[in-house]
C-alpha cells in the first residue's frame, strides 16, 4: 500500500523510508521495521510445508514469503511475523473442527463405513501472537550474517497499550498490513490472518489478527497488539496485548445481532459483539 | 450495428447494461438456456476456462490469449461471479455472447452461481450498488437456475464446476436431474457443483466441515471407465500454476483468474483442445495496472487501533 509521506514529518522525525524490490520499510529512532509482500506458495513449496509440519492440508493461500519484521538495532532484538509458525501454531492447537449448518443433513445421507472422515482444523486457528529472536550481525569472511543468540522473554504486567494516545492523528510515516494465509473454507466463511503496522513520530504499533467466520455458525476474532514508544535513550519497552473473542451465530442471534454472514464481512466492526474468552498484557523490556 | 452487438461493445469496454436490458437480454438468455441438457454437448475444437469471479479485465487478457469469440468456441465452468469487483460487466458479457453466439460458448453453473452464496460473497452487493436495486441481481439469479451443469466434449471429456457425486454413477442420471432451481445444499447438483478430488482418500471422503464431499483416484477411475471418457476437467480450486492434473491425468484443474482477489499473485490457465482434442494449457498473467479501467486505489492512511 502506498502511502504518500510528508518528507518534512519523515525529516522531523529523523526516520528514513527504503524500499528495495519486494522490501520496504522505515528506519527510525534505532528500529529497522520492514514488511515483505509476494505471492502465494507454489505447489511445490506447498508440498514442502506440508512435510515440515506434517499435514496434508494448508489454508488455500499461503502467503508463505511475506513478513512483518521490527528490529531493534543496537539490541538485535527482532519481532516478526511469518505464516510457517503461525501454522506450527495451528497444528499444535489442533482444534476439533467445526461442523456447518448443512452437516446435519448430511449425517443422514453419509455412510460412514464407506467414507473417509478427515477431522483436522479447517479453520487454521491459531493462537500465534508473533515470532521473536535476538539476533546479532556479524561478519563472516567478508560477509554479514544474522546469528539468532537467544530468545526474546515477555513478562505479564499491568501496563495497558495508551489507545488514547494512539487515537490521536500523529502522521503515519510507514503503514502497511500484510495478509500470512487466508482460506476461503471452500464458500462456508473466512480464515484469514494478517497483521499490519503503523509508525509514527512517537512509536509504533501494531495489530496481528486472526479472524474467523464460519458462515451460520461461528465468529473467532484473536488479536494481538503491540505499541512501543521511541524513549530517547531509555531502554525501549514493548507492551504486547493479546485478546480472544468469540461467538456462535446462535449467542449472537440470541442478543438481537444479525444472523446473516453479510453483517459479518469487517471484524473491526463487530468485535465489540463478541464476549472475551481470553485476555493478556506482557512487556518486552528491550535492553542493549 | 444491433442493439446485442452495441451492448456487447459496451460490455467489453466494461460499462454495465441498462436495468431493462439487463431484463432483456436475461429473457433471451433464458429461451436458450431452457434448451440445454444438464450434460451439455460441446464439440472440439473448444478453449475451456475456469473460475473468473468478477475480474473482468483479466477476462479480456484470457480473450487476448485465447482469441474472441465467436472466432474461438468457448466452454466456462462457472464461477462468473462474487469476489472480484466487475461481476456484473463479467457475467453480462458473457450472457451477452451466449445469446449471440449460441453455438459458440457454453456456460454450466458454478456454486457461486447461487442466490445464497452471491448475497455473502459479492454479487448482491455490487448489484446494489451499481444499480441501487436489486433487480438486476434477481434477473441474473434467475438466468442462474437454467445453466446447465457440465458438458461433454465429443462424448470423451466430462467437465464440470466441482467434481462428482456418490449419487452419481453414470452420465444419464446426471440428465434426469430437475437443474432448475437454487443449489440445493446436498444431493447429486449439489455435489456437482462442490465437491473436490483429495490426494489423501482414494474412495470417498466427507470434509471436516460434515458437508462436502472428497473424492480420490479410484473414484475418478471408475466413473471414467463407465462411462467411457478420457478425463474430467473441473475448476472451483485455486491453482498457483493455473491448471493440476490429479490421480494419473484422469482429472484436471483448470483455474482462470490470475491474481486472485488481485493479491495471490498466481497465473491462470485455459485449456485448448483441438479438432482431434490434443491439450494446449495456455498460461496468463493478470492485466497491467494501467490496462484496468479504475486507477489504483491509493488508502487512506488507516488509524486502526
Amino acid at each position: 500500500m502506498e502511502l504518500e509521506v510528508d518528507e518534512n514529518d519523515l525529516k522531523a522525525a529523523g526516520a528514513e523510508i527504503f524500499v528495495d524490490g519486494g522490501r520496504r520499510g522505515i528506519r527510525i529512532h534505532g528500529w529497522l521495521i520492514e514488511s515483505r509482500r509476494n505471492s502465494i506458495l507454489n505447489s511445490s513449496t506447498v508440498q514442502e510445508w506440508e512435510k515440515k509440519l506434517v499435514t496434508s492440508h494448508l489454508p488455500e493461500m499461503v502467503f508463505g514469503e511475506n513478513t512483518l519484521i521490527l528490529k531493534h538495532l543496537n539490541s538485535g532484538t527482532k519481532i516478526h511475523f511469518n505464516a510457517f509458525d503461525a501454522l506450527c501454531g495451528w497444528k499444535q492447537e489442533a482444534l476439533p473442527p467445526v461442523e456447518v449448518p448443512a452437516a446435519a443433513k448430511w449425517k443422514f445421507r453419509s455412510k460412514p463405513f464407506e467414507e473417509v472422515i478427515l477431522d483436522y482444523d479447517y479453520t487454521f486457528t491459531t493462537p500465534y501472537c508473533g515470532s521473536g529472536a535476538i539476533e546479532i550481525d556479524k561478519e563472516l569472511n567478508g560477509t554479514k550474517i544474522s546469528e539468532e543468540t537467544g530468545n526474546l522473554h515477555w513478562e505479564d504486567c499491568k501496563e495497558q497499550i495508551d489507545l488514547i494516545a494512539l487515537s490521536s492523528k500523529e502522521p503515519i510515516l510507514f503503514y502497511d498490513e500484510v495478509v500470512l494465509y487466508e482460506d476461503e473454507l471452500a464458500d462456508n466463511g473466512v480464515s484469514l490472518l494478517t497483521v499490519k503496522v503503523r509508525v509514527m513520530p512517537r512509536s509504533w504499533f501494531l495489530l496481528l489478527q486472526f479472524w474467523l467466520r464460519v458462515d451460520g455458525v461461528l465468529i473467532r476474532l484473536r488479536e494481538t497488539r503491540m505499541h512501543c514508544i521511541f524513549a530517547g535513550s531509555a531502554n525501549p519497552v514493548v507492551l504486547r496485548e493479546t485478546c480472544w473473542r468469540e461467538s456462535t451465530f446462535q449467542a449472537l442471534s440470541a442478543k438481537g445481532h444479525p444472523v446473516d454472514s453479510a453483517a459479518y464481512n469487517d471484524p473491526s466492526i463487530i468485535s465489540q459483539k463478541l464476549p472475551t474468552v481470553k485476555r493478556t498484557t506482557q512487556k518486552l523490556v528491550i535492553s542493549s | 450495428m444491433s442493439d446485442l452487438d452495441r451492448q456487447i461493445e459496451q460490455l467489453k469496454r466494461c460499462e454495465p447494461l441498462k436495468e431493462s436490458e439487463v431484463k432483456a437480454l436475461c429473457l433471451k438468455a433464458m429461451e436458450i438456456l431452457v434448451e440445454e441438457s444438464n450434460v451439455q454437448r460441446v464439440d472440439a475444437p473448444v478453449t475451456i476456462c475456469g473460475d473468473i469471479h468478477g475480474q473482468f479485465y483479466d477476462m479480456k487478457e484470457l480473450f487476448k490469449v485465447g482469441g474472441d469469440c465467436p472466432k474461438t468456441n468457448y466452454l466456462f465452468l462457472g464461477d462468473f461471479v462474487d469476489r472480484g469487483f466487475y461481476s456484473v460487466e463479467t457475467f453480462l458479457l458473457l450472457l451477452a455472447l451466449k445469446v449471440r453466439y449460441p453455438d459458440r460458448i457454453t456456460l454450466i453453473r458454478g456454486n457461486h452461481e447461487s442466490r445464497q452464496i452471491t448475497q455473502v460473497y459479492g454479487f448482491y452487493d455490487e448489484c446494489l450498488r451499481k444499480y441501487g436495486s436489486v433487480n438486476v441481481w434477481r434477473y441474473c439469479t434467475d438466468i442462474f437456475d437454467y445453466l446447465s451443469l457440465s458438458a461433454l466434449i465429443e462424448n470423451k471429456i466430462f467437465s464440470v464446476h466441482g467434481g462428482l457425486s456418490p449419487a452419481i454413477s453414470t452420465l444419464d442420471q446426471i440428465r434426469t436431474i430437475d437443474r432448475k432451481q437454487e443449489v440445493p445444499h446436498d444431493g447429486a447438483m449439489c455435489d456437482l457443483l462442490w465437491s473436490d478430488p483429495e490426494d489423501i482418500v482414494d474412495g470417498w471422503g466427507l470434509s471436516p466441515r460434515g458437508a462436502g464431499f472428497l473424492f480420490g483416484g479410484s473414484v475418478v477411475s471408475s466413473f471414467n471407465h463407465a462411462n467411457n471418457i478420457d478425463y474430467i476437467c473441473r475448476a472451483h480450486q485455486l491453482v498457483m500454476e493455473g491448471y493440476k492434473w490429479m490421480f494419473n491425468n484422469q482429472i484436471v484443474t483448470v483455474w482462470s483468474a490470475p491474481n486472485y482477489c488481485y493479491r495471490c499473485g498466481n497465473v491462470a490457465a485455459i485449456l485448448e483442445l483441438d479438432g482431434n482434442l490434443n491439450k494446449q494449457f495456455r498460461v496468463f498473467d493478470a492485466a497491467p495496472q494501467e490496462s484496468r479501467g479504475a486507477p489504483a486505489k491509493k488508502p487512506a492512511p488507516d488509524y486502526f487501533l
